[in-house]
């Protein structure tokens, strides 16, 4: 079966789904800051009391809030959070990532069970390892690098 | 003598040469399409001298998460979405008038034209960089690969 199949009949939870940062809504613009930076991740889930997940807060908006507002870092994360949130069920196609991410051009997707609570985050690198691990003789071999070949002969 | 030399001595070279195979045709558009075949224009660029809140407002204004960092039609740097979380938001009082090239990612992992598609996807699942600049053989600036040229990439080889 092809990599197009596979990705059809699998289910998002066969991809390596990363640990959300979670917040209540209550929480402060520069606690989620200060948990992203620590946690490396690029956004944070806002939830209620039962894990569900209320909105979403991303480095994207961050930087549209520097451009435009003057003070926002202590401001509840309600007030800035985006309420539509892109998600999929962890037994949805691996497909659906993909149309999503290509349709609504956003970076980070909510996977959710079947009771709506939170499982885990994928996005762009979810995706890209998926299909690294699937072609391995032509995504692993690549060089990695700030000089990709030689700008030299070796030797004489 | 050249005139001596039997018909049958001629080798050919490419005899044993066994053509690649691909057990999916992503796999062989991955392998053989240049990594020019994912949409890598417009991108936006910036000088090292520009403002942090001017480099700011750019990449807020043209709803993009990275601008290249251009010196001399030389790429010296990259500045994301990523930088302004890790390095500004918290701190932009004090850093909004200093130069980008103080905040932006000097070691930028790029890919050349001639590469092919793979290698864009590795730079981003294994090199776990979300744009990925695309310079020509001379190494001037070409564009830039993101998450949503990739997924369009993806998409229409998917279709074809």
């Amino acid at each position: 079966m092809g990599l197009y199949d596979n990705m059809r009949n699998e289910p998002v939870r066969s991809l390596r789904l990363r640990k959300p940062v979670t917040l209540p809504p209550t929480s402060s613009v520069r606690d989620a800051v200060e948990l992203m930076r620590s946690r490396r991740l690029g956004c944070t889930i806002i939830v209620d009391d039962d894990g569900k997940p209320l909105g979403m807060f991303t480095e994207s908006m961050l930087t549209k809030m520097l451009a435009t507002l003057v003070s926002f870092l202590d401001d509840p994360l309600e007030q800035h959070m985006a309420t539509r949130w892109p998600h999929v069920r962890d037994d949805d196609p691996v497909r659906l990532v993909l149309e999503i991410m290509q349709t609504r051009n956003i970076r980070f997707i909510c996977v959710v069970d079947e009771e709506g609570r939170l499982v885990g985050l994928t996005g762009q690198k979810g995706l890209l390892e998926y299909i690294a691990d699937h072609f391995p003789e032509q995504i692993m071999v690549q060089r990695i690098g700030t000089s990709p070949y030689m700008h030299s002969r070796e030797g004489a | 003598m050249l005139d001596e030399t039997p018909e049958d001595d001629f080798r050919d070279p490419l005899s044993n040469y066994d053509p690649p195979t691909y057990r999916d045709p992503l796999e062989q558009a991955l392998a053989e399409d240049p990594v020019t075949e994912i949409q890598y224009a417009p991108f936006a660029t910036a000088p090292p001298s520009m403002t942090v809140s001017e480099a700011v407002r750019k990449l807020a204004e043209l709803r993009a998460g990275c601008l290249l960092i251009e010196e001399d039609e030389r790429l010296v740097g990259v500045f994301t979405d990523r930088d302004i979380l890790d390095k500004i938001a918290l701190e932009f009082g004090e850093v909004k008038d200093r130069p980008v090239s103080e905040f932006m990612t000097p070691k930028v992992v790029y890919v050349h034209e001639t590469d092919p598609s793979a290698s864009a996807l590795a730079v981003m699942s294994v090199g776990n960089y979300r744009h990925v600049p695309l310079l020509d053989l001379n190494e001037k600036i070409l564009g830039v690969v993101g998450p949503y040229r990739v997924t369009r990439y993806l998409q229409s080889r998917f279709e074809s």
